[in-house]
């Protein structure tokens, strides 16, 4: 049926309506683009840093706030002391959450009051930022985030107390953040009295969920941090979980290396040309010699003396001021450097542990049986200088119940522990990648090893390469993994030593009762097969426990020679591990009489400091009677306590407030 | 001390001979036991380490060295079970049944199920059974297929339109096959081909055996067979035991040409076609019937990559199947007496060429000469059959 002509031309001239619509809309939008600030694009996007669930949330605050407080204090020199605190308030805003208050305190250096709104208040605002160090914290990301958390969910910033050594009261504040233009602003600034010498407490009030165990729990948080940090004394206080104190095993506090100048193999050419731009007017030859690590006069000359004259520097461009140089020139440099054979970087750039400090240290996670540590020299992954340490404990605890359940994996990156998305993790790749049977444990195909054993892996190194920026895992190229999967084995080696040793008794008992299974199973089959009759088999039998008698008798000796053997190895190992406890117990017996004499200097001293010196007494009598009995065993008790934690701070502390 | 050993002929054991030398052993050991002595059993060390290889015999023997088990504590279990697993391949061979060594691995755990006093004989996995009846055979000196534990029919699937295949079965029954009128199906050797006998309908000018099942379908479903008078035979990876035997007997009863049509790298050089044409290090007691040493190498030879610009590409070495040919053709090179006699110098020197450059090509390589040819593949095999291009 034909339609009226006038319907059709209202139709179509609708329809140029709506396309004009359209592209009004179209053109709007365009006009609309806006720049959004790094503080606006991380808090619409915290899943990206580790608060991507209630857990997360909770473990990512913590992480972050305890890797502060232990940089702050490694770079200050000052043996790390640190107070947990996580509460349970009631129930949070968010659907399936509790409102949580977590509270860390260290007695580092202190902030500077103009620098607490950028630490806690402003995203990408570091002290570590590419400096290519081996710093837990990288970029300065995380406790804004955590920041930005509490705000969101609970509408309160950061409560921040810090004190320098050179101020008499501390500064106390409130950071909040002003995300439109990535800035912390400051409220409720205070001066407080407060009895710690100097140091950081930083509160966050927060919704998530307390989980403890597990791979994102807070205690496989904190037992990482305990194992990696043998120089640290920790107080924890988690709801659900009585207070516990551990103590130092070491007193060093571990030297960080000083970052060497960038290699410049592991540049691109605008990271090249943005470098040069970092040193103003200088020469060429003299920015390649100052600027990089590993070029010098030498490696200038081996280049100039390339036969392809291409791949040479024109001398005119290496004569020339660096400010100078037009960016094709620059390419040809960069390309010329490329292409040169240089030495790899250095590697006195990475720091670990160390297996001395990781064998104490191991004690603290449980009641340990056995355990094996190693630290690998350091190496070059990737052109990137990185060392390994792995440490494998086998707990008592877990004996006999799970012996079926895979090995729990500890992994940190930069003392660092790493708890969520492991199975795409170069740590856990070459876990299963190394054939632990042949090391005496059990392992499925391609799996993780069964049994009751805690193995912690450690990589160390300036330039980690995460897959994301909640570091949350390594990246798995080639070189890393066969560098962890050598460690791995030379720990697992090593493990595997006292392992043969265990078994060979077993062994031998077994072989002895083998004789007894097998023997007449043998004879009735013999005599089956040629349907012998009884006497026959009556005489076998009589031959076969003649053999027998000569095999067990001699059996019974190699397995009284195999148990002694065991035990002395056992004794060897206490005995070498007792001298690093005696080490540490005269030091501290040393600190503790020249703080004695030092008292009887003082004339006055307040009530308060007696009665806070009075405190760590039992504790410290407790330890001392810990470490005893420890050094007595093949591999010794922690030296773990339940005690009041934040009540009981250490004799230093008392002394610093007597000074005071 | 008494040695429970035997010395039975090479090949063609019947089964009263079999029962007869299993039941030989067994006596040994109980007149030791009786004695109080201990027993010794003795095997064969089928190893590489005591492989000799002569060109006038043209496969692998074992040397002198043999594997001696004496009753003690650390033995008891192995000869135990040993014992245990022939009485249960004795009573097939009796009884004129077959079975695989999966089912012979239920079998026994049928029997430990069923018997409190075997349990100390279970077995873990197939592994530990499949080693026993190894190590039953060698020392027995035969064929597992002689004690009726026979294999998977896998690999060899045979076509050629003037071939015919008469077989006789157990029960006496004579099955004539003819190849040439199979149509596209193929005709699948047993692993007992030396029941079978070959006769021809026609003019048969060669025999070739073609590494990838997958390629040789494809040579045949392009009509290779109907142009050639010829016999084609997909190898599927490394011969079996049935291939081997297969090609072993059309070398000796047609007497034809037999050429190996496979990929130019270290694991096809090294294992597959070294197992074809002079059999196995694990297999020296059996590799007189179970290789045919007349079968030559036609390619993909590396000369062949710059004749034909062919495909090739690196080894990758972070591969650990590929890192692991290569590492054992350095040790072929090396240790292998096939490889160190002069007589196959030319494929010594072709595996030296692969360790060297960490190249390889596939055979399927060919067809990337002229895509757009489907006979393109078979037109480079016969050019290079005819010239003489082969080693």
């Amino acid at each position: 049926m034909a339609r009226p002509k006038s319907t059709s031309t209202s139709a179509a001239a609708k329809a140029a309506e709506g396309d004009s619509d359209y592209l009004q809309k179209v053109k709007k939008s365009a006009k609309t683009i806006t720049t959004s600030s790094t503080a606006e694009y991380f808090s619409k996007n915290l899943q990206q840093v580790g608060f991507s669930s209630p857990v997360k949330a909770v473990l990512t605050t913590l992480k972050e706030a305890v890797d502060n407080s232990l940089d702050a204090c490694e770079d200050a020199g000052i043996l790390p002391e640190l107070s947990l605190i996580i509460h349970r308030l009631g129930p949070g805003t968010l659907k399936n959450t509790d409102n949580i208050r977590i509270k860390v305190e260290d007695n580092g250096p202190g902030i500077e009051a103009d620098d607490i709104p950028k630490v806690f208040g402003e995203y990408l605002a570091s002290s570590k930022f590419g400096r290519g160090r081996c710093s837990r914290g990288q970029q300065g990301i995380g406790i804004s985030a955590a920041t930005t958390w509490a705000m969101q969910t609970t509408a309160r910033g950061a409560k921040v107390i810090t004190k320098q050594k050179s101020q008499r009261k501390a500064v106390s504040c409130i950071i909040d953040m002003d995300l439109k233009n990535n800035k912390g602003i400051v409220r409720d600034k205070t001066m407080i009295e407060w009895k710690e010498p100097h140091g950081t407490v930083v509160e966050f009030t927060l919704d998530g969920r307390i989980q403890l165990n597990g791979e994102g729990g807070l205690l496989t948080y904190i037992r990482g941090t305990i194992l990696l940090n043998p120089h640290m004394t920790l107080h924890y206080d988690i709801t659900d979980h009585p207070k516990t104190s551990v103590e130092r095993v070491t007193n060093t506090v571990p030297l960080i290396p000083e970052a060497t100048e960038p290699h410049p193999h592991t540049m691109k050419l605008g990271e090249f040309i943005s470098h040069a731009r970092l040193f103003g007017r200088m020469k060429t030859r003299d920015w390649l010699k100052r600027g990089f690590s590993r070029i010098n006069d030498r490696a200038i000359a081996d280049i100039q003396k390339d036969k392809d004259k291409s791949k040479r520097i024109e001398d005119k461009t290496l004569d020339a001021f660096i400010d100078t140089i037009a960016d094709d020139n620059f390419k040809a440099v960069y390309a010329a450097i490329q292409h040169a054979t240089l030495l790899p970087p250095a590697t006195n750039t990475v720091m670990a542990v160390g297996e001395d400090g990781l064998a104490l240290s191991i004690r603290r996670l449980g009641d340990v049986d056995y355990f094996a540590v190693l630290t690998r020299k350091p190496a070059i992954c990737d052109f990137k200088p990185v060392q390994i340490e792995v440490a494998i404990a086998r707990l008592k605890e877990r004996t006999g119940e799970d012996t079926d359940s895979p090995v729990q994996v500890l992994r940190f990156a930069n003392r660092v522990p790493l708890q969520f998305d492991k199975a795409s993790c170069a740590i856990v790749k070459s876990l299963t990648s190394v054939q632990w049977r042949s090391y005496g444990l059990r392992q499925p195909k391609d799996s993780l090893p069964l049994g009751p054993y805690i193995v912690a892996v450690s990589v160390v190194s300036p330039f980690i390469k995460f897959k994301n920026a909640s570091k949350e895992t390594i990246d798995a190229s080639d070189e890393l993994v066969e560098e962890l999967r050598r460690a791995l084995m030379q720990a697992g080696q090593r493990l595997s030593r006292y392992l043969k040793r265990e078994n060979k008794a077993d062994v031998l008992e077994q072989r002895v009762q083998h004789m007894e299974q097998f023997g007449p199973v043998l004879i009735e089959t013999l005599a089956r097969i040629l349907e012998a009759p009884d006497e026959r088999k009556q005489r076998a039998t009589e031959g076969l426990s003649k053999i027998l008698e000569r095999d067990t008798k001699g059996l019974k000796k190699d397995l009284k020679d195999a148990e002694g053997r065991l035990s002395s190895y056992l004794e060897q190992k206490k005995q070498r591990l007792s001298g690093f406890f005696k080490t540490i117990e005269a030091e501290e017996e040393e600190a503790e009489r020249k703080l004695k004499a030092g008292d009887d200097d003082e004339d006055t001293i307040d009530a308060e400091a007696e009665e806070v010196e009075s405190k760590p007494a039992p504790a410290k009598k407790a330890k001392k009677g810990k470490k005893s009995k420890a050094a007595a065993a093949p591999a010794p008790a922690p030296a773990k306590k339940a005690a009041p934690a934040k009540n009981a701070p250490p004799a230093k502390k008392a002394k610093a407030k007597k000074k005071k | 001390m008494a040695k429970a050993t035997t010395t039975a002929r090479r090949a063609g054991k019947k089964g009263a001979e079999i029962i007869g030398l299993g039941k030989e052993l067994c006596e040994k050991m109980m007149v030791d036991l009786e004695k109080a002595k201990r027993p010794i059993l003795q095997a064969t060390k089928c190893s590489l380490d005591n492989a000799n290889y002569s060109p006038t015999v043209g496969y692998l023997t074992p040397g002198n060295k043999k594997v001696s088990s004496e009753l003690n504590v650390s033995s008891v279990k192995k000869i135990t079970r040993a014992i245990f697993m022939l009485e249960l391949l004795l009573r097939n061979v009796e009884i004129q049944t077959i079975n695989t060594k999966r089912e012979l691995y239920y079998v026994a755990k049928g029997y430990v199920k069923h018997d409190p006093k075997l349990k100390a004989l279970d077995f873990g996995d197939q592994d530990e059974s499949d080693s026993v009846i190894d190590f039953i055979c060698e020392m027995m000196e035969a064929y597992r297929e002689e004690l009726n534990c026979v294999a998977d029919d896998r690999g060899g699937q045979t076509y050629s339109k003037n071939l015919v295949v008469v077989e006789t079965e157990s029960d006496g029954n004579v099955a004539t096959i003819d190849l040439g009128s199979l149509g596209t199906a193929p005709f699948q050797p047993k692993n007992r081909p030396q029941n079978l006998e070959l006769k021809t309908t026609g003019k048969l000018d060669f025999c070739i055996v073609i590494e990838s099942q997958g390629t040789a379908n494809t040579l045949v479903a392009n009509g290779f067979t109907k142009r050639n008078n010829c016999i084609v035979i997909g190898s599927g990876g490394v011969p079996s035991n049935a291939v081997r035997a297969w090609l072993r007997r059309i070398q000796d009863q047609l007497g034809i040409p037999l050429y190996f049509f496979g990929d130019l790298d270290a694991y096809t050089i090294q294992n597959i076609y070294r197992t074809l044409k002079a059999g196995s290090a694990a297999s020296l007691i059996r590799n007189s019937e179970f290789c045919a040493p007349e079968v030559r190498f036609l390619g993909v030879l590396p000369d062949d990559i710059k004749k034909y610009d062919l495909v090739d590409y690196a080894v990758r070495e972070a591969d650990i199947g590929e890192a692991r040919a290569l590492k054992k053709a350095k040790d072929a090179i090396s240790n292998d007496p096939f490889f160190k006699d002069k007589k196959n110098k030319e494929l010594k020197e072709i595996l030296d060429w692969l360790v060297k450059n960490k190249r390889r090509c596939e055979q399927q390589a060919y067809i990337s000469v002229d895509p757009r040819d489907p006979l393109c593949m078979e037109k480079i095999l016969i050019d290079k059959i005819k010239k003489k291009d082969f080693i």
